[in-house]
């Protein structure tokens, strides 16, 4: 049987919610992304909770926030523990965006929903994979390969390819077929008839067409506010589509001159552009091209300044510039804030590059006409002072007493505990060395008397005479003397690399710039203030698609060229899942599925598989035609049987003859000029070709149509003549026949 | 060229391409004529390779290496171990001019530097302009066909599927895993099992490999431990620095140069005392190449990419480059890593030829010390040395040698086997003696655990035999029910790479992007008797002739299930069916009758024959078969029901003309009598259905 295969959305289907999908495989279940909004809002994550703790891995495919958002926060409060799997780039660019989005909210809001240190730990186990490398599972998903494939879009992104038994289930959003300054494009097209490809249906409505003329316009469009003296906000995302844009204009900047500062502005932007340099192997061919020819570097900016915080905009004041902000929603962060800073000057442009999730202030703005005033919250994030800092550092002191509270009521009822069971294994006045320093040695909370010396002297109530632990060195003395371990006097290795390290500090945590570290470090105790305020919008308002993913009519043909058995569409408005879903269904055997957010559905291939082994008699008698990347023979076998081992043998008598079967593809076309070559006189008429005086040689029914799995139906017509089986045979000859 | 078999087609595939710098043209390659290029499918380069110091022939005996090609082909599979070191891309560039056709791989950071080394070595090759193999455009062109793989990334071109994992050594280095048809063979290249301040330990594979082609450089010796070597360095200079002395390091452009500059940037960081002393590295090389290892991190180890979370390690903060001699104010203590290794020419040169006579100086050789080099002459610290413009002076400059050479020593490949457990392992690149040492150390290593090993000279063979099992999947339709023993199953079998699949042909579209192809011929026939007629002698012919009353109107006959005639008008028939070499014999056979109909003229049906009855029938064909009997054999007589009594030379035999059976004292007789039978009663019957 084949393999069995279910996947239920549990977010992002009949919408445009964060990506979140689970697929079970033969019962190890994946989840597929582990996206959230820029809202955070925990309501989303409903059906994740329930199903969190049974997952088996977790695959993510791009490093943005509808794509990895929910990680931290599902590691830390959903019970998700399962290994996670993504590319260096995802891993890395994700990080640093979650970074940035914690910072951002951290600044404006009592933000609880995760920490810094979540996000560290979520990204901690991750698996980084290279593309196309096969990673077997063990365990649970023994026989499951899974490999990372180029997707466009995003830096990283990936599609996933999962294999079990040679079937492949192919994860593919928000893909890019095309080539872009920084990306190649997706190598989705080069998938061959899996068995199921989930991909999504956010772009089947648009048709909109990426041109040259494109990145022109979006220059021009920048450079006509600045040259009237106005200045551009770019709402971006952290560290995904920006990158291209950085590159269209750092292009444009060279070639046309231009003097208009552009500044880069995250909380993360020094260390992702840094980290962004060394993912040339990520990238598109030209750039690893031009680096390995001239060393040159992409990603080497050079009229771009990259900054974490606004002071220099600031110094800056009213003068024309570029800034390019996160975050994309202009729900929180900088461009929220520029956003507001701008709006009311009409000489200004916010300039959107894609379409703003759903809810937000970008998607509001983006409706057309855009609204004349928006109502936005400024907060601001100060230090406490006066009476709020002395009744803020009462309340921590209570805490902090009530804490010492219980931590010596739970010591002593450890304690006591521990004295119990003491008091079973030995004579409380001995002490036994060996146990009381392995038990230390340990850290172990058995040890209740370390504890004492630490925090201070707690009397157990049922202690008979409470001491200081003492350990008696005693040494063991043979006829050399005293023995020793001579480990103990071995230079270690390590300890070079770790003094060389000390000033490295902990790696994992990624960078932190200087600023944003301070704001985190400084502990002192501050309080979110916000007021709500109305903006006129006045500024000039612009979208511009460059989302880099595929357009609708390029999703339906990739997907027609890779013709999967069966195809589920998530992630897109209903509209546009359901155009999608009829488009595809008008082929008669693909099956579509468009599930339900919660609503599981089974897309276990009907086909059947055994495995036999061919015996080299067998073989040798095999005659076959080599036909493109394939080669094919007909073969009548007997079944030999050994130890539930089939084996294919030679048949034992002499075989039922078959019908003959012709194999290949015919275009009438070629055929038209394959029978002119031979000197026959062929034309077209009303579709058939008609060849010499009486014959038409037609194609009927669709099936010649990609992904159908029907054969190719061809009708020869005419009259008893020379002509007829002359035809014929030049016919035949186009195929082979087996 | 060693060879080693294993099963199937023409697919070779070869690894790494070496020349020798100290030969120049044609003669740097000596066992060129040893492969055709043609007919290699695809190149594997291992890494860039870097001891391009003074190349002796002494040297070329000593340190063989660096083309190993495998081909496969017709059920054989061999290697040619060619006997050149050296800068192994360079070859690369130049077969990229021959007839060699195939595809080109190597690491993203190997393929960078290939292209700074290949320059670099035509600037500074002295070979007159026909000698060279090739110049700055071909490098360039050659840039175009090499294809960039990355670490574990997997590959297949013509069914070969290879992979690389990290060889350490030098950055982008790699080892690759080629698996053909099943049988899996790594090639180490050269590696190093032990992680040093950049570059990862190479790895382990996850499964084991049915041949290991690993190095053999060190042979049985064993390294210092890394931080005893580390220790060493850094004492010497931190000394001679202190006492106000010059340290000269000669080393080669690229790869262990990097490490020791990060040891020493590290150094100096650490000993704020030192940081007045400069440190220059002067090469130009190594100066472009730095961009590769600002940028290539991802290829280092964890440590590497920790640091760099904080900044750069390749942006030295205590050490600078030096771009030529005229630059260098010589005024204090400094530190000058310089190349070329050798001390035989370049800035190494001229700055050991200025400073080698102060005894507070200091030369630190850290690099593989060649027979016959001024290094290696240095190392036994002679009391005068030659200058390079021929004069002699005293050596007074004090000389440490510390290797950090990046080979795999005897524990590491001893160790790296034994975690691999190989069941065939071939010894390259090593001086003879050496090799043939660890290869008796690895005998007493692996005695009784049926381990072959093998250490073959250059351009010898060395044939391995795999028996492969095929294995094949029945897919789709053919595979609903799993078949008993003594069942048959029938279908196509299809190839691709080396998988096999077994399926019916409706399925052949489901699981390739193959098409079956269905053609439906209609040919139309004059005809203007009765439809009647038709059937009657087609009667005669086939046992399966079925009127259809589909369509009422239009009087439809189907012959033999297959070909279908119908009546469309008064003056024709059209005969339509769907091609199969027995259909259209069918349809051939069915086109004559009609013809022939036409041309003998009764047009009608003779009634009373259409009336005949079975009894008269069976009378007829009695006459036939007995008529056919006598024409054959003579002497044949009527006995009772119906049998028939053939006398042929004495011999009596008795046939029964209804069911066959023949009884005969003589076999040949009666085999002759019952074949004859048969093809009597095939010809006088009409055929039968299942005779198809």
């Amino acid at each position: 049987m084949g393999t069995s295969v279910q996947v239920m959305p549990l977010s992002g289907a009949y919408g445009e919610g964060p990506l979140c999908y689970l697929l079970a495989v033969d019962g190890f279940r994946f989840l597929l992304d582990c996206g959230w909004t820029d809202h955070c809002d925990p309501a989303l994550l409903q059906p994740l909770a329930r199903v969190a703790p049974t997952i088996d891995a977790v695959l993510l495919s791009h490093p943005d926030m509808m794509h990895l958002g929910a990680l931290p926060y599902a590691i830390k409060h959903l019970g998700l523990s399962a290994p996670v799997y993504a590319t260096e780039p995802v891993f890395r660019l994700g990080l640093l965006t979650m970074y940035d989005y914690f910072l951002s909210r951290w600044q404006v809001a009592d933000f609880d929903l995760f920490s810094l240190d979540d996000i560290d730990a979520a990204f901690q186990n991750v698996v980084r994979l290279k593309y196309s490398q096969n990673h077997l599972l063990n365990d649970k998903g023994e026989g499951i390969v899974i490999a990372p494939h180029v997707s466009g879009h995003l830096l990283g992104g990936t599609v996933w390819k999962i294999t079990k038994d040679g079937e492949d289930v192919v994860y593919a959003v928000d893909f890019n077929h095309r080539k872009e300054r920084h990306l190649n494009g997706t190598t989705l097209g080069s998938f061959v008839r899996p068995a199921v490809l989930i991909t999504d249906a956010y772009n089947a409505l648009n048709n909109q067409v990426y041109k040259r003329q494109q990145d022109q316009d979006f220059i021009d469009s920048m450079v006509k506010v600045l040259s009237s003296g106005g200045s551009v906000l770019l709402p971006v995302d952290t560290a995904g589509r920006v990158l291209e844009l950085l590159l269209i204009m750092e292009q444009y900047w060279a070639q046309r001159h231009l003097v208009y500062p552009i500044y880069f502005l995250t909380n993360v932007s020094t260390s992702t552009v840094d980290f962004v340099k060394s993912f040339l192997e990520w990238m598109s061919d030209s750039i690893s091209k031009s680096f390995e020819h001239t060393r040159d570097n992409a990603f080497l900016l050079r009229h771009v300044s990259l900054i974490i915080n606004k002071e220099e905009l600031e110094k800056l004041g009213d003068a024309p510039k570029v800034v390019l902000a996160s975050m994309s929603s202009l729900e929180v962060g900088f461009s929220h804030d520029i956003f507001v800073e701008m709006a009311n000057e009409a000489k200004n442009l916010v300039l959107f590059t894609e379409k703003g999730q759903f809810g937000t202030l970008a998607r509001m703005l983006q409706v057309d006409p855009p609204p004349k005033a928006v109502k936005v919250t400024m907060s601001k994030r100060v230090p406490l002072v006066g009476d709020e800092l002395k009744a803020y550092e009462e309340e921590q002191e209570r805490i902090k007493k009530e804490e010492v509270l219980k931590a010596s009521i739970s010591k002593e009822k450890e304690l006591k505990a521990s004295h119990e069971s003491n008091a079973k294994a030995s004579d409380p006045m001995v002490v036994d060395a060996s146990s009381s320093r392995k038990s230390s040695n340990a850290g172990s909370h058995v040890g209740g008397n370390v504890d004492i010396l630490i925090d201070g002297f707690v009397s157990p109530v049922t202690s008979i005479a409470p001491m200081f632990p003492f350990f008696e060195n005693t040494a063991d003395w043979d006829d050399f003397g005293e023995v020793i371990n001579p480990d103990d006097y071995m230079m270690k290795q390590d300890e070079m690399d770790n003094n060389m390290m000390l000033g490295a500090g902990d790696g994992m945590d990624g960078k932190l710039d200087e600023s944003s570290a301070r704001l985190l470090l400084d502990s002192a105790p501050s309080k979110v203030i916000s007021n709500e305020m109305t903006v006129q919008v006045k500024c000039s308002l612009a979208y511009m698609d460059f989302e880099g993913r595929s357009d609708g009519r390029s999703v339906k043909s990739v997907i027609a060229h890779v013709a999967p058995l069966k195809l589920v569409l998530v992630h897109g408005s209903a509209e546009a899942t359901e155009h999608l879903k009829m488009h595809c269904a008008k082929n008669s055997d693909l099956h579509v599925y468009a599930p339900q957010i919660e609503e599981t559905i089974d897309v276990t291939s009907d086909l059947c598989a055994y495995k036999v082994q061919l015996s080299e008699k067998l073989m040798s008698n095999v005659l076959s035609k080599k036909l493109g990347e394939h080669e094919i023979a007909w073969v009548d076998s007997g079944v030999g049987k050994v130890d539930e081992k089939l084996t294919l043998l030679p048949p034992s008598s002499t075989p039922a003859a078959h019908k003959s079967v012709l194999v290949g593809d015919l275009k009438l076309a070629d055929f038209k000029q394959f029978l002119a070559n031979k000197g026959l006189q062929v034309e077209f008429a009303g579709g058939a070709l008609r060849c010499g005086e009486y014959i038409t040689v037609r194609k009927i029914g669709d099936s010649n149509q990609k992904g159908s799995t029907g054969s190719q139906q061809i009708v020869v017509e005419g009259p008893l003549c020379e002509d007829y089986y002359k035809i014929r045979e030049l016919l035949y000859s186009q195929f082979f026949l087996l | 060229a060693p060879a080693s078999t294993c099963p199937s087609r023409a697919a070779p595939s070869s690894f790494d391409c070496g020349i020798h710098p100290a030969y120049s043209g044609m003669a740097a390659l000596p066992y060129f004529d040893e492969i055709d290029p043609s007919a290699i499918d695809v190149l594997l380069v291992t890494h860039f390779h870097l001891d391009h110091a003074a190349s002796l022939p002494y040297f070329l005996e000593k340190v063989g290496h660096h083309v190993v090609t495998l081909t496969c082909g017709g059920g054989r599979c061999c290697y040619a171990v060619w006997c050149l070191n050296l800068l192994c891309s360079a070859l690369l560039c130049f077969c990229l001019q021959t007839t060699f056709k195939g595809r080109v791989f190597m690491t993203h950071a190997t393929k960078a530097i290939y292209r700074l080394l290949l320059s670099d070595y035509v600037k500074v090759s002295k070979v007159s302009v026909e000698d060279m193999l090739f110049d700055e455009q071909d490098i360039i062109r050659s840039m175009d066909k090499i294809e960039v793989i990355d670490f574990h990334q997997t590959l297949e071109v013509n069914g070969i599927r290879f992979w690389c994992y990290t060889a350490g050594h030098v950055l982008g280095a790699a080892m690759f895993m080629v698996d053909i048809a099943g049988v899996r063979i790594l090639y180490t290249g050269d590696y190093s099992r032990e992680e040093d301040r950049h570059l990862k330990a190479a790895e382990v594979p996850q499964f084991s490999p049915d041949i290991c082609i690993i190095e053999s450089t060190y042979g049985v010796q064993q390294h210092q431990p890394r931080h005893v070597r580390e220790k060493r360095f850094t004492d010497a200079i931190h000394n001679t620095v202190s006492q106000g002395g010059r340290v000269l390091i000669p080393a080669y452009a690229l790869g262990r140069a990097q490490e020791l500059l990060l040891i020493l940037d590290e150094y100096w960081s650490n000993h704020p005392e030192l940081h007045k002393i400069p440190i220059y590295y002067a090469s130009p090389l190594a100066k472009k190449c730095m961009a590769v290892y600002q940028t290539y991190i991802n290829s280092m180890n964890e440590r590497i990419r920790n640091q760099f979370a904080q900044s750069n390690p390749f942006h030295f903060k205590h050490i600078e480059p030096l771009n030529n001699i005229d630059n260098f104010h010589d005024v204090g203590p400094s530190v000058v890593m310089a190349s070329p290794g050798s001390l035989q020419s370049g800035l190494s040169r001229q700055l050991f030829d200025k400073w080698c006579t102060d005894k507070k100086n200091a030369c630190v050789i850290s690099g593989f010390a060649v027979e016959g080099s001024l290094v290696k002459t240095i190392i036994n610290e002679p009391r005068e040395v030659t200058l390079a413009n021929g004069l002699t002076a005293p050596l007074h400059m004090q000389i440490f040698y510390i290797s950090f050479s990046a080979h795999a020593d005897f524990p590491q490949t001893s160790g790296f086997l034994d975690e691999l457990r190989p069941p065939n392992i071939i010894l390259v690149h090593g001086g003879a003696n050496e090799m043939g040492r660890l290869k008796q150390k690895l005998i007493t290593q692996f005695d009784g655990t049926n381990t072959k090993i093998v250490s073959p000279k250059n351009c010898q063979s060395v044939e391995m035999y795999f028996s492969s099992e095929k294995m094949a999947k029945i897919v789709g339709r053919l595979a609903e029910k799993v078949p008993e023993a003594e069942e048959s199953v029938s279908g196509l079998l299809v190839k691709k790479g080396f998988t096999y699949q077994i399926m019916a042909p409706e399925d052949l579209r489901v699981y390739t992007q193959l098409s079956t192809t269905n053609i439906t011929q209609r040919i139309s026939v004059p005809y203007s008797g009765s439809f009647e007629v038709i059937k009657y002698r087609l009667k005669q012919i086939y046992e399966s002739v079925e009127s259809s009353t589909k369509e009422p109107d239009v009087p439809t006959l189907i012959v033999h299930e297959r070909v279908t005639i119908r009546l469309e008008s008064e003056s024709y028939v059209t005969l339509q069916w769907s091609s199969d070499s027995i259909s259209d014999m069918v349809s051939d056979s069915v086109v004559a009758t009609i013809l022939n109909i036409g041309r003998e003229g009764p047009k009608a049906v003779p009634i009373e024959a259409a009336a005949k009855t079975e009894e008269e029938t069976e009378k007829v064909v009695q006459k036939v078969v007995y008529a056919l009997m006598v024409s054959l054999f003579g002497d044949v007589k009527f006995a009772e029901e119906g049998k028939l009594v053939i006398s042929v030379d004495g011999d009596v035999a008795h046939l029964d003309g209804r069911s066959g059976d023949v009884e005969c004292e003589n076999a040949a007789l009666k085999e002759r009598v019952s074949t004859a039978f048969r093809r009597i009663q095939g010809a006088v019957r009409p055929i039968p259905l299942s005779a198809s």
